[in-house]
């Protein structure tokens, strides 16, 4: 008796709960599926080349992702750095520094950031932000320091690695900052009262308490990096789209989400063209997946040996 | 004695830095609201009630957000049920295997890059159709939709004190009935935020309406099964544009993004005490 | 043979590995009220849930021995135990109607998702004899589509007694329900179950032994999973035969 309620509650959730997996293995499927004629055609090579030759004669079509990979991850990267600090100091400070009535609306103000459209990111970063950063850092850096290879290439127009480093910066700074300040505030009092009572600064007291969070921090930074390596809209507005394989920040180049906005569209007049992008989609999936999940692993670890 | 000064001299610089940094990091915020605002308002300004209601060459943006609004309310019909049911799931469930698989792909899908759910959705559906449509564009939606509704309904549903779970079973009642006539409305407030939190960033996004929907803008929507215009894919157009006027038009369909999306996120930010997006 | 409302034979309950009711043989008469008593963690409330088969929400809980309900297996093969809860009623430790729900709807919901009334004619004198049962009546008829946040603890109480009620069962299984009640609401409701016991088998397990004193016919006494002493009240109260019974008494037994 207690077996057949128990399947009338299965019936009705679990079709759904199904559904969604096989979802999930669907869209992995399609995107190997399509990407297949283009590893046949180059083998893995499509993902260490660095070329672009569309044509409309087929067999001089030749495609490489390497710039698209190279993009992505430099501009995460970047993204990373900035945000590093950033979401840091923010959690210290909400959760330490903040007068109580305040802190809330600063969280606010952070949850806001990560809820924001991404195509007013994009906008903002494409009007305001670039030209903003060409003049009051890309051009005097090169004009300075070109002699360093990562300021070596000039910033005629702003649109760069540079400038999608830091709009993405900008754009997962709130989403680190929740996972940080979750685990900062989860930290147990007695470590706290320790730590003061020891007659630390709080400077000092601050170090060992950060220290004692630190997988947070990096499961933090390894979760916003694979959300970064997804974001288009923005990303396109402000990386200039050109094939570079450059380490200069102030190169345009191209991610494999805004080559595949900027690309699709007109991917269907050329023959092999497509499967190269799905092949992209394909790597894209799958530094997303490997990431989110060593992030959310490391994450689930540190709760667990966290809480008593 | 000189040692302690600087120590306390450290500690005096690291308070500063982290309250700059901190300020460095909400200033975009501002910076984007006022520049979206100081920018968009003209536009508006100048054009009154027809930027909302005429079409592209007259300088309005009507059929993007009927267009937009179209997509929310076809997505949520779509998404909305198999979102709830596996947020139910994952709260009955979150010892169990699939279970955890469950609340693990959901951490996954809740991050997904949002274009290459537009590019699935587009050959499973728009390429078969051979054409752009809504609808294809509200199963793109959806999916994005499905995590957040069913993490924030079964994270609404974790809330329930135990004790109501007993009082329900206690009246003779099966599991079905217990979850689904008593404990679902008893979380309904959280459940609706994550709705509305999930519409919200739905109707902001860009990149899975990109293949999907085609866009748009000389003419209102007649047919779901047809393409269909969205407001921040109008502004992703715009700005590509090299025409200033296109230009200015982004910028007030930005402030009407910002208003819709402002207008559905503050309240019910206020009412909630902890949101994670 | 006389039969009673409830009986248990060798009961044994384990949380996992841990044995947290050793071997209990009880029986407990119709229409009394009879008490449950010891000091916390002995296992009385796990006891209690043992009654109405509300034990299985905890994955954990694992049962032997034979619970009789009316001489009634409830843990024999073909039983089902939602349909057990309907017979054996239960209030909690914290007074907890339905927040979502009016007072009307309290009671109204176990009797509509049941399907026990088919008219709202009968809904509403349904409605109306719990709270006249549960002394509540007066006191909320006018404001029966208000929420139960307007009430005070004890009044809470008594609805949660009257949505118990409600479903008409034969034994009513109350788990420390005034500990979070203030003293007059308490008294209230200690008056309520002198009531309820010329219809009803009330098991009141409580962590006061002088609230055990004041209202039940029998006593048991319960340590560590084990059942002490149990007899009619007077004695156990009077002249306990276990010394443990007399030190819990006397207050040295924490």
């Amino acid at each position: 008796m207690k077996i057949k309620r128990l399947d009338m509650f299965q019936i009705i959730t679990s079709p759904a709960v199904i559904f969604v997996f096989l979802l999930f293995i669907l869209m992995l499927s399609v995107y190997l599926y399509n990407a297949l004629p283009a590893f046949f055609r180059e083998g893995l090579d499509v993902y260490f080349k660095n070329t672009w030759q569309a044509s409309e004669i087929p067999s001089k079509e030749y495609y490489g992702l390497a710039a698209a990979i190279w993009g992505t991850l430099y501009s995460s990267i970047i993204g990373v750095l900035i945000a590093l600090p950033i979401s840091v100091a923010y959690s210290i400070f909400v959760v330490d520094y903040a007068p109580k009535k305040l802190k809330n609306v600063f969280i606010i103000i952070s949850d806001m950031m990560a809820g924001l459209p991404t195509i007013i990111y994009g906008i903002w970063g494409a009007f305001i932000l670039v030209p903003f950063l060409q003049k009051y850092i890309m051009i005097p850096l090169y004009k300075n320091l070109s002699f360093i290879p990562i300021f070596s290439y000039p910033p005629t127009t702003g649109y760069s690695y540079f400038s999608a480093g830091v709009l993405l910066g900008i754009m997962i700074t709130p989403f680190a900052s929740a996972i940080i300040r979750e685990a900062y505030q989860m930290v147990p009092f007695t470590y706290r009262e320790a730590a003061i009572s020891l007659g630390l600064t709080r400077y000092e007291a601050t170090k060992i308490l950060l220290g004692y969070i630190k997988p947070a921090i990096v499961s933090g930074m390894i979760l916003a990096f694979g959300r970064s390596v997804g974001e288009t809209v923005a990303v396109s507005l402000v990386i200039g789209n050109s094939f570079n394989l450059s380490v200069s920040l102030f190169a345009p180049g191209y991610t494999i989400s805004s080559l595949i906005a900027n690309q699709f569209g007109n991917a269907y007049i050329y023959r092999h063209m497509l499967p190269v992008l799905y092949a992209g989609g394909l790597a894209l999936f799958i530094i997303g997946l490997i990431v989110n999940l060593i992030g959310i692993y490391l994450l689930r670890r540190w709760q667990k040996n966290v809480r008593i | 004695m000189s040692g302690y000064k600087i120590r306390k001299g450290k500690d005096i610089v690291f308070i500063i830095v982290i309250t700059i940094l901190t300020f460095l990091g909400i200033l975009p915020l501002f910076h984007i609201i006022a520049t979206v605002f100081i920018n968009g308002i003209p536009i508006i300004a100048n054009k009154g009630i027809s930027f909302l209601t005429n079409t592209l060459s007259n300088g309005g943006i009507g059929p993007a957000i009927v267009g937009t609004f179209i997509l929310i309310f076809l997505s949520s019909l779509i998404g909305l049920p198999v979102a709830l049911l596996v947020g139910i799931y994952a709260y009955e469930y979150p010892e169990s295997k699939i279970g955890r698989a469950t609340k693990t792909l959901l951490q996954i899908m809740l991050e997904f890059p949002t274009i290459l759910v537009g590019v699935f959705v587009m050959s499973m559906i728009a390429i078969p159709m051979e054409t752009y449509s809504a609808i294809a564009g509200a199963f793109a939606l959806a999916i994005i939709l499905m995590p957040y509704v069913a993490v924030y309904t079964q994270e609404a549903m974790r809330e329930i004190l135990f004790t109501y779970r007993e009082a329900s079973f206690g009246l003779g009642l099966s599991r079905v009935k217990v979850i689904f006539r008593i404990l679902v409305p008893l979380s309904k407030r959280g459940i609706l935020t994550g709705v509305l939190i999930g519409l919200a960033k739905v109707a902001g996004e860009t990149a899975p309406l990109l293949f999907t929907v085609g866009g748009l803008y000389e003419s209102y929507p007649t047919s779901i099964m047809k393409p269909v215009g969205a407001i921040p894919l109008l502004i992703y157009t715009l700005v590509q544009s090299p025409s200033k006027a296109d230009h200015m038009m982004a910028w007030g369909a930005s402030l009407i993004l910002l208003l819709i999306f402002l207008l559905i996120f503050i309240p019910i930010r206020l009412k909630l005490k902890e949101v994670r997006l | 043979m006389r039969e009673y409302a409830i009986e248990t034979k060798d009961l044994k309950i384990y949380y996992g590995k841990k044995k947290v009711i050793k071997g209990i043989n009880l029986r407990i008469p119709k229409n009394t009220i009879f008490a449950i008593m010891g000091p916390s963690g002995c296992g009385k409330s796990t006891l209690l849930r043992s009654f109405n088969r509300l034990l299985e929400l905890n994955k954990d809980a694992k049962i032997e021995g034979e619970v009789l309900i009316f001489g009634k297996n409830i843990y024999g093969e073909n039983v089902d135990p939602i349909s057990i809860r309907r017979e054996v009623g239960m209030v909690f430790q914290y007074p907890n109607p339905f927040p979502h729900l009016t007072i009307y709807d309290n009671i109204a919901i176990g009797l509509k998702l049941n399907n026990l009334v088919k008219s709202k004619e009968e809904m509403d004198k349904r409605v109306r004899w719990a709270l006249e049962k549960a002394s509540l009546w007066d006191e909320v008829k006018d404001r029966l589509h208000e929420y139960p946040a307007s009430l005070s603890g004890g009044q809470k109480q008594r609805l949660v007694i009257a949505r118990a009620l409600a479903l008409k069962p034969k034994i009513l299984l109350m788990d420390e329900p005034t500990a979070n009640i203030d003293p007059v609401g308490t008294k209230n409701i200690e008056k309520l179950l002198f009531e309820l016991k010329k219809d009803y088998t009330i098991v009141l397990v409580t962590h006061e032994p002088a609230q055990a004193a004041r209202t039940s016919d029998y006593v048991a006494f319960l340590y560590l999973g084990k059942l002490i002493e149990v007899g009619p009240t007077k004695y156990i109260f009077e002249k306990p035969k276990n010394e443990l019974t007399e030190k819990y008494l006397t207050g040295s037994l924490v």
